[in-house]
């Protein structure tokens, strides 16, 4: 033994009092072990399924995988909104090794500055650094493939491929086809939007809202383990997206191009016409153009709107967004009295041949009311009044029926009601009857007010579709039609689904033979050598037509004014709504110009002759190529080229004034 | 002095012991393949390796430490106590700041701090041995052993390694009951105690140790940022359940939710893949080891050899309760590895040498 070693003392205080000192230390020992074990049974069998929970919460991420929206195309299927590939660009921060290089490279890509590229990935912190950020939503597949073949010099950079709404047509029937958005708040809360979750996007305007149902498509949904870090570890399981429904409209493109075009002017010094066109089959209604100008391009909307956009559009005071073919409201003008001439027919108050006197006004009373024609047209039947316009014939007429007896006609032509087409926003317009004017007003209906009625003023408002739907129901032999958008509903793989069918909504309280008479008279309008409407003629081809020239403001803020002196606001508002072939119709046009500032003969007639031009063309190249199949049969005689300005002397382009402006207003006090 | 193992020491060797720490080494040594599996593919990650390595290494330094009589480290416990002080304060002056703290030396792969808790329990041992005690001297026999732990606690204090200096201080602490004071001076030690916490908490931490304290009173408090260890730890523990979610199969060590999943957090990997009965195995043999400790403390003929296995078994006994008690979530989040299961080579050699220790003073038992 060393010394030093094992000298016996056993140490402190004897060995019995440090057993016992152990022994305190032990069962410290114990004790700390059994709250371990409590609180291993409190977390682990406790509190286990609610923890196992939150940790798959941890390392689950369900990816939505959006169904691309269904495509919407024309009636000869030609895509009008599709969804393509939108590639994005997104940066995760964390994965950023030179944020500098990374941001030089990608400027170059994006063609941005690598500066404002860096604020916008910021210097996230915590998590959020693991989180993603948009750099750009919608690159070019050219710059996609730049980024992705430069993608082992920019780590943190990722690459994302998403559905986006594409429209092929641009601004080109914008307003029938709406908009997309995000869904909103108090949308969702509606009951129609139960099955949607917060930041889907939705059909919000037109027919993207009207058909949200069918173009949705269903979502499916990936399940992917995730580590710490956001990375996709493993699938776990799918749900593959059905794509959204395909819709066939009844539209066709080439007629809503020719449409939009007409109210372009040539002129880049003057400003393009705004206004609205509606093409329809007088058969069934089936819709083949809607215009309304000025539009926008709903591209905007497809990947959010940025705010300057959004806010130019609704500060615009020429209003872009609004539809003006469905809920724009307009006085009709003397595009009514082919309405009027079919009541007085009817209602046997006039015949065809019966002739009244137009010295150029017209006394009610003390009340005088003018003809537009100053001179007056003379002793005029019903043909000639119609092909003159001539006021003081359907003054006269309109007297004789009372307001209430032309209402009632105009109601079965469509007048005063919804159409029902498939556009939200539709207006019903107003036809004014002593009942009415007792409920909205608390006034008594003066007779002078039938007057300015019989020649579609006054209180007299009409959309153009309405307007269209009224002539396809001249030229169809008395049937109103719902103006149908949809030719049918297939499946994204073209697989028909249902087609929809021309909806026959009442007929007119009109023999078909005074529809003949009217017609007749509209054909007079175009041919005639004294009509306000030649220029709307086609070679060939027999149109129907009605010009209509409508007041927007008393007479007396304008009338010491030369007529390019007056404001826009103020100038009139210039119609015209036709048929043709007279004898067969097969299409009806509307068009509505916007303070035109001249006549409907002058101004409107030649958009609807462009547009039913280009749909005889078609027409005539179609025949061609079933006849031969050489194709450059029709392509020659294809264009016919617009008529020379009518031999008539009221409508010519050194005229400017009003061809057919209603004077009855101006003597009004 | 003697190289050569008497024949009644192997006669005596503590074969239950080095049982219940090989079972121990074992199970670590699984749970550290899985921890570290994220991310490698096939064959054991470098750092199982490197553990393995370190296991083999340890073993030796075990080895060694069994052939020589524990009774000669009484006899050299300054000069080794004096060497770990200089080790520490050269760590301050030379060590780079890493992570907040200077307390590794050559490059992060020695840690002084785990050696010095040994050298201060062999001189607080050699001291309670020397001079037992005495009732009489009042608190007046507190100095010396308070002289002796203080110089290594603020060492590591001023390496700003506040886990450690903590565990350092609880190890000293281990010696407590040995001391005969009255009643009052309990008391009056306590509030002392109290007193030490609030001025530690006003001046002696940094911002983010006080948040780390104020998460783990409200967990939820910032689950993202500071709380996001405690909380994911809590998560991964309740996820295994009673049976575990399986070997490698634990998602929130796979997937790396489980903050510093190999070293600190060691334990929660353990509780998501084995699930309370694992838990419950492994804490047990944890509690027979410290407890067998005793038992040799106890079965010691041998005050210096009874005073060092105690102190011994603290050094086991508090970084296995402070790491489990935070991976728990009861106790803030304090950076103290857990003995033998987290990764990390001093930690592992220190808790060997402690084992080795506890072993040759039980294979020497019965010496006298």
């Amino acid at each position: 033994m060393m010394g030093g070693l094992g000298d016996g003392r056993l140490s402190p205080g004897g060995p019995h009092a440090a057993e016992g000192r152990i022994g305190i230390i032990a069962v410290g020992i114990v004790v700390a072990f059994v709250i371990f074990a409590v609180r291993l049974f409190q977390l682990q069998i406790v509190e286990g399924a609610d923890l196992r929970s939150r940790s798959e919460q941890n390392f689950v991420r369900t990816i939505r995988l959006e169904a691309p929206r269904g495509d919407i195309v024309d009636r000869d299927g030609r895509i009008l909104a599709t969804t393509r590939p939108a590639y994005r660009v997104q940066v995760i921060p964390n994965e950023l090794r030179s944020g500098d290089t990374t941001f030089r490279a990608l400027g170059q890509i994006l063609d941005e500055a690598p500066q404002e590229l860096a604020t916008r990935v910021g210097k996230p912190r915590g998590r959020k650094r693991f989180q993603p950020v948009l750099l750009r939503g919608d690159l070019g597949y050219e710059r996609f493939a730049q980024v992705e073949s430069h993608r082992y010099a920019l780590p943190g950079v990722v690459t994302h491929i998403g559905p986006r709404r594409d429209y092929a047509e641009g601004a080109s029937a914008a307003h029938l086809l709406g908009t997309i958005g995000e869904i909103g708040t108090r949308q969702l809360a509606l009951p129609r939007f139960s099955g949607y979750d917060a930041g889907e996007i939705v059909g919000q305007f037109g027919l993207e809202a009207r058909l949200e149902s069918h173009l949705r498509g269903k979502a499916g949904g990936r399940n992917m383990v995730v580590d710490v870090a956001g990375r996709e570890i493993e699938l776990l399981d799918e749900i593959k997206p059905v794509p959204g429904g395909r819709v066939v409209l009844t539209l066709d493109a080439d007629l809503q191009r020719a449409a939009e075009e007409a109210f372009r002017s040539k002129d880049p010094e003057v400003s393009d016409h705004m206004g609205a066109l509606v093409a329809i089959d007088p058969s069934n209604g089936e819709i083949l153009a809607l215009a309304s100008l000025p539009a926008y391009d709903p591209n905007a909307f497809a990947g959010g709107i940025d705010s300057a956009t959004w806010d130019g559009l609704i500060s615009d005071p020429w209003k872009p967004l609004r539809n003006r073919a469905v809920s724009g409201e307009y006085p009709p003008g003397s595009t009514y009295k082919a309405v009027v001439a079919a009541a007085g027919l009817s209602e046997k108050e006039i015949t065809r041949e019966e002739e009244i006197f137009c010295p150029g006004h017209y006394r009610l009373g003390r009340r005088v009311y003018r003809c537009w024609k100053r001179g007056g047209h003379g002793n005029v039947n019903m043909d000639a009044a119609l092909e003159g316009s001539c006021d003081v014939y359907f003054y006269d007429l309109g007297v004789r029926l009372g307001i209430d007896r032309i209402a009632r006609y105009a109601r079965g032509f469509g007048f005063g009601t919804f159409t029902k087409i498939d556009l939200a926003a539709e207006k019903r317009g107003l036809i004014p009857t002593m009942e009415w004017k007792r409920r909205a007003k608390g006034e008594e209906w003066i007779k002078g007010e039938t007057v300015s009625a019989a020649i579609g003023q006054g209180y007299n408002l009409a959309t153009p579709v309405q307007l269209a739907v009224a002539y396809g129901a001249i030229a169809n032999g008395g049937r109103v039609m719902r103006p149908q958008l949809i030719k049918r509903f297939e499946t994204w793989d073209k697989q028909v689904l249902s087609i929809e069918s021309p909806e026959e909504i009442r007929r007119v309280p009109v023999s078909r033979e005074i529809l003949e008479v009217v017609t007749e008279g509209l054909v007079a309008v175009v041919q005639g050598e004294e009509g306000t409407g030649g220029r709307a003629r086609i070679r060939d081809i027999e149109v129907a037509g009605k010009s209509g020239t409508t007041q927007v403001v008393s007479l007396d803020l304008v009338k010491d004014m030369e007529p390019e002196e007056i404001p826009i606001r103020y100038r009139d508002h210039a119609l015209f709504a036709a048929f043709a072939p007279a004898e067969a119709p097969e299409i009806a046009v509307v068009a509505l110009v916007e303070h035109a500032g001249a006549g409907g003969g002058t101004v409107a007639a030649p958009i609807v002759q462009k547009v039913m031009a280009r749909y005889f063309e078609k027409q005539r190249e179609r025949e061609a190529g079933e006849a031969q199949p050489a194709p450059e049969g029709g392509a020659e005689e294809g264009v016919s080229p617009p008529p020379p300005p009518p031999p008539t002397s009221t409508v010519t382009a050194s005229a400017p004034a009003p061809d057919d402006v209603t004077l009855a207003q101006r003597e009004q006090p | 002095m003697s190289m050569s193992i008497d024949r009644r020491s192997l006669q005596y060797f503590d074969w239950v012991f080095l049982g219940i720490a090989a079972a121990l080494v074992f199970f670590a040594f699984v749970n550290l393949a899985s921890a570290t599996n994220a991310g490698v593919e096939g064959g054991m990650s470098d750092i199982v390796r490197r553990q393995a390595l370190m296991v083999g290494i340890c073993s030796v330094v075990l080895v060694i430490i069994l052939m020589i009589d524990y009774r000669h480290f009484e006899r050299f416990a300054p000069l080794l106590y004096l060497g770990s002080l200089a080790l520490l304060a050269a760590t301050l002056v030379i060590a780079p700041e890493t992570r907040g703290a200077r307390a590794w030396l050559f490059e992060g792969r020695v840690q002084p701090s785990e050696y010095a808790k040994i050298t201060l329990v062999l001189m607080m041992a050699r001291h309670f041995h020397r001079s037992p005690p005495d009732p009489s001297t009042g608190l007046r026999q507190l100095v010396k052993p308070i002289l002796i732990a203080a110089p290594p606690v603020a060492l590591i204090l001023a390496q700003k390694d506040m886990g450690v200096a903590l565990l350092t201080l609880l190890v000293a602490l281990t010696f407590l009951p040995f001391v005969r004071i009255s009643a009052r001076a309990w008391g009056g030690l306590a509030a002392a105690g109290v007193g030490a916490m609030t001025a530690l908490w006003a001046y002696g931490l940094r911002p983010y140790q006080q948040q780390r304290i104020l998460d783990f009173l409200d967990p939820e408090r910032d689950p993202l940022s500071s709380g996001y260890q405690a909380m994911q730890s809590r998560i991964a523990v309740g996820a295994g359940g009673l049976f575990g979610r399986g070997w490698m199969e634990g998602t929130q060590t796979q997937l790396r939710f489980l903050p510093t999943q190999h070293t600190d957090f060691i334990f929660s990997v353990l509780a998501e893949e084995w699930g309370f009965i694992g838990c419950i195995i492994v804490l047990s043999l944890f509690l027979a080891m410290l407890l067998w400790g005793l038992w040799i403390a106890s079965s010691s003929k041998d005050g210096f050899g009874a005073m060092l296995a105690v102190g011994l078994v603290g050094t086991l006994f508090w970084p296995a309760v402070i790491n489990v008690a935070m991976v728990l979530g009861l106790a803030p989040v304090i950076g103290v590895p857990l003995p033998l299961f987290s990764y990390g080579g001093s930690a592992m050699l220190a808790a060997f040498i402690s084992l080795g220790l506890l072993l040759n003073i039980s294979m020497r038992r019965y010496l006298f």
